[in-house]
């Protein structure tokens, strides 16, 4: 968008003949709108209204549907005083390294080694075997791993059969490991996600640039760091900030899988809302947790975007 | 400047709406409509009565005495729908408030739907069919006050077939082993028992921790302090001033505490969740299960004979027994166009013999109704038959009390769970938890 925005002024330069073409083109951009105009006006009542309207209920004490009770910042507040709604808040952050960090590092190094791969059946299987959890809806992904990590679960066998016994626990029901054993379910659902997107940008790099690198003489981690790398800048951006998002608004699979327990150690902005709205019709402290979620969505996603605009 | 003007102008139109609009939701200061003078008769006109009510068991169940109604009174067509009790209990009220509302609802929690004026209020009804003369501790969960908040006080706004009830199962043939002959008369008493489990190698308590049936426990342990159980059931109702910050809270918690430190409890007990917990106690793993009367029919199915049912024993031997108790209830829609054929309904399944027996084997529950009703019948020695004695007992001394978990919309999943879980392991001290209760407490109901 931008980038339209900046040709179009370096293609202004007043130049004074051209006031004709100027005017010519104000009606052109006002039939431009008529053509946008459903589209728009969709996208106004779909999205633009309820983000407003979630604005304004931030400001009120309201249960969904008797009167409400304008509260002023309290429920803005509440977000910064109440420890559990902060804590919430921490948790995402944490869920950042499993659902972003992990997926977009494992995934760089998994796309590398499946481009080197001959095509053929192994590749295939090791690409198909990546991306499955990504097809799973993650409602059933999040059962699937509540039996896994339960006391006589898989992960709990695997562990006694290789002598580990005593570090078996019950992952999910444990005050220190509740949270990463969640975070592993998110490194699982998106791996293949990410390690598709990347081997879809590899296989643009050109492969003369490869070429080139060997000719020069690199080795593989040159190779992948002067090739790879900085070809790869576009998807990555699109990695990180689809991975970023799904771990700040984070839902399901903690409903499915801890309901925010042991004590509030996995509890997320997504299922605190969720109970705010619809167990505690605190309506206006949903929308006020809600609307701070977005905009924190959004600093955060900026500088990833504008780190992939840049040259 | 374009984007400085796009933000002006989104500041603007933010700030415009803000100032402007007038406050969300509808108004409804206007206060109840004056009653409409009532019948007890279904008339003789064609009716449908719309029936919303719980997936599951609910279903068959409701469905069997829609056809009990309809075969009594040709006319009346009784239509179920059902949605599932997660998805239901937070939609009712937008269900109410909508323009296709059902007659009758089945309703877990009252939350606002009074406040906000959904339920049809019932007292004309409850004087008109007579069941002010019953036995009255059975309508007080559902009766609210004038504020629209406060219950056990007030007006009559849904009634129900049965009850749940609960209490301790036992394994027998492990009560044996451990030298139990009948039923511990104390919480002392019941004690003594988990240590000698304990002693023999065996899990005492089989309970789910992951979602909330520690709680069942705890609070039976802190209604066993003398005069703590009207003090817990004003807290459930919502009664100006209640406080579960008390000793006998801080006591019930430190007992709890120390029976999860013994290992009475299970090591992984926040892991255990309501389907786990009766599996493994039907394996033989636990000599006793806290739970309620639902998991009667299911014990029963799977092992007859195998499992017995006791009330948590009292403080003080010869004591007052206490059990948490939930009505099924159902509500009338305000906006419901057949209220009377709706009442005649909810007083028939009270009271018709078939129905109440429907409500024990297809529903799971025990019914009330009329002081001088038949009970039901059972299989002799059956963990059903013992419920639904417990509960006529129970009924006669006044010993129901609500479940805390019910006692504002969300003290269970966001208070009583994740704080027990936390003195279960360690990380909160009885004191704490019984403050922390309290004050999450007075947050839901905005004090």
């Amino acid at each position: 968008m931008t980038d339209v925005l900046l040709r179009q002024r370096s293609e202004d330069p007043v130049a004074p003949r051209d006031v004709v073409r100027r005017s010519a083109r104000r009606t052109r951009n006002w039939a431009a709108l008529v053509w946008v105009a459903p589209a728009f006006g969709m996208y106004a009542l779909f999205v633009l209204y309820p983000m407003l309207q979630s604005i304004q209920y931030s400001f009120y004490d309201w249960d969904g549907i008797g009167p409400a009770k304008p509260a002023g910042l309290d429920n803005w507040k509440a977000i910064f005083t109440q420890p559990e709604l902060l804590h919430s808040v921490e948790h995402a952050f944490i869920l950042i390294v499993f659902y972003s960090v992990l997926p977009v590092g494992l995934g760089l190094v998994a796309a590398a080694l499946i481009r080197e791969l001959r095509p053929g059946a192994f590749s295939t299987t090791a690409r198909v075997m990546l991306f499955i959890p990504q097809v799973l809806p993650l409602v059933a992904a999040g059962i699937a791993w509540t039996w896994m990590y339960s006391s006589d679960g898989l992960v709990n066998q695997v562990l006694r059969a290789v002598g580990l016994e005593r570090h078996t626990r019950a992952w999910l029901g444990d005050f220190t490991f509740a949270l990463p054993a969640v975070g592993v379910i998110g490194v699982w659902v998106m791996l293949g996600f990410c390690t598709v997107l990347l081997l879809a940008g590899i296989g643009k790099i050109e492969p003369e640039l490869y070429e080139a690198a060997r000719l020069d003489g690199a080795g593989r981690v040159h190779e992948f760091l002067a090739v790879t790398l900085p070809g790869l800048r576009r998807e990555l951006v699109v990695c990180t900030t689809f991975t970023v998002i799904a771990a700040l608004a984070s839902f399901d699979v903690i409903q499915i899988s801890t309901q925010g327990g042991p004590g509030y150690q996995t509890m997320v902005p997504g299922v605190e809302i969720y109970r705010l709205t619809f167990l505690q019709q605190h309506v206006g402290q949903a929308s006020a947790l809600a609307v701070f979620l977005a905009a924190l969505v959004l600093v955060i996603i900026w500088p990833i975007q504008r780190l992939g605009r840049e040259r | 400047m374009r984007s400085l003007n796009l933000y002006r102008t989104a500041v603007g139109a933010v700030a415009a709406l803000l100032l402007a609009a007038c406050a969300p939701g509808g108004n409804s200061e206007a206060g109840p409509a004056p009653s409409k003078p009532v019948s007890t008769g279904v008339g003789s006109e064609p009716a449908t009565l719309r029936l919303l009510v719980n997936s599951g068991v609910d279903v068959p169940f409701y469905t069997a005495l829609g056809e009990l109604f309809h075969a009594k009174y040709g006319n009346v067509t009784v239509k179920v729908d059902n949605q599932d009790y997660a998805t239901l209990t937070t939609n009712v009220a937008h269900i109410l408030a909508g323009s296709t509302a059902p007659d009758i609802v089945r309703v877990s929690q009252l939350g606002n739907l009074i406040e906000d004026h959904l339920l049809t209020n019932l007292d004309p009804y409850a004087k008109a069919y007579g069941w002010d003369k019953w036995p009255q501790s059975q309508f007080a969960s559902t009766r609210v006050g004038p504020d629209g908040k406060q219950r056990g006080t007030g007006s009559l706004y849904a009634v129900g077939p049965g009850f749940g009830l609960t209490g301790v199962y036992y394994n027998k043939a492990l009560a044996q082993r451990i030298g139990m002959s009948r039923p511990p008369a104390t919480a002392a008493e019941f004690d003594e028992l988990l240590g000698k489990a304990k002693n023999a190698g065996l899990q005492p308590i089989m309970i789910n921790g992951k979602d909330g049936g520690s709680v069942y426990p705890l609070q039976n342990l802190v209604m066993s302090s003398a005069a703590a159980a009207q003090a817990v059931q004003d807290w459930n109702y919502a009664k100006p001033g209640a406080t579960i910050n008390t000793p006998a809270t801080v006591n019930g918690a430190t007992v709890l505490q120390r029976w999860g430190r013994s290992g009475y409890l299970p090591a992984d007990v926040n892991d255990i969740d309501q389907t786990r917990a009766p599996r493994e106690f039907l394996d033989g793993n636990g000599v006793f299960f806290p739970s309620g009367n639902w998991q009667a029919p299911g014990l029963d199915k799977s092992g007859a004979g195998k499992f017995g049912f006791f009330l948590f024993p009292p403080g003080q031997a010869g004591g007052p027994s206490y059990a948490m108790t939930a009505a099924a209830n159902l509500g009338i829609a305000a906006k419901s166009s057949h209220a009377d054929v709706a009442a005649a309904f909810l007083d028939f399944i009270q009271t018709n013999i078939q129905a109440r027996q429907d409500t024990v084997t297809l529903g799971g529950l025990v019914p009330a109704g009329p002081a001088d009703a038949p009970p039901p019948t059972a299989a002799a020695g059956s963990a059903v038959a013992a419920t639904v004695g417990a509960f006529q007992e129970l009924l006669k001394s006044n010993g129901l009390v609500g479940f805390m978990a019910d006692a504002t919309a969300s003290i269970h999943v966001n208070s009583l769970i994740p704080q027990t879980q936390l003195l279960l392991a360690g990380k909160t001290t009885p004191a704490a938890y019984a403050a922390k209760v309290q004050s999450d407490y007075e947050r839901d109901l905005r004090r």
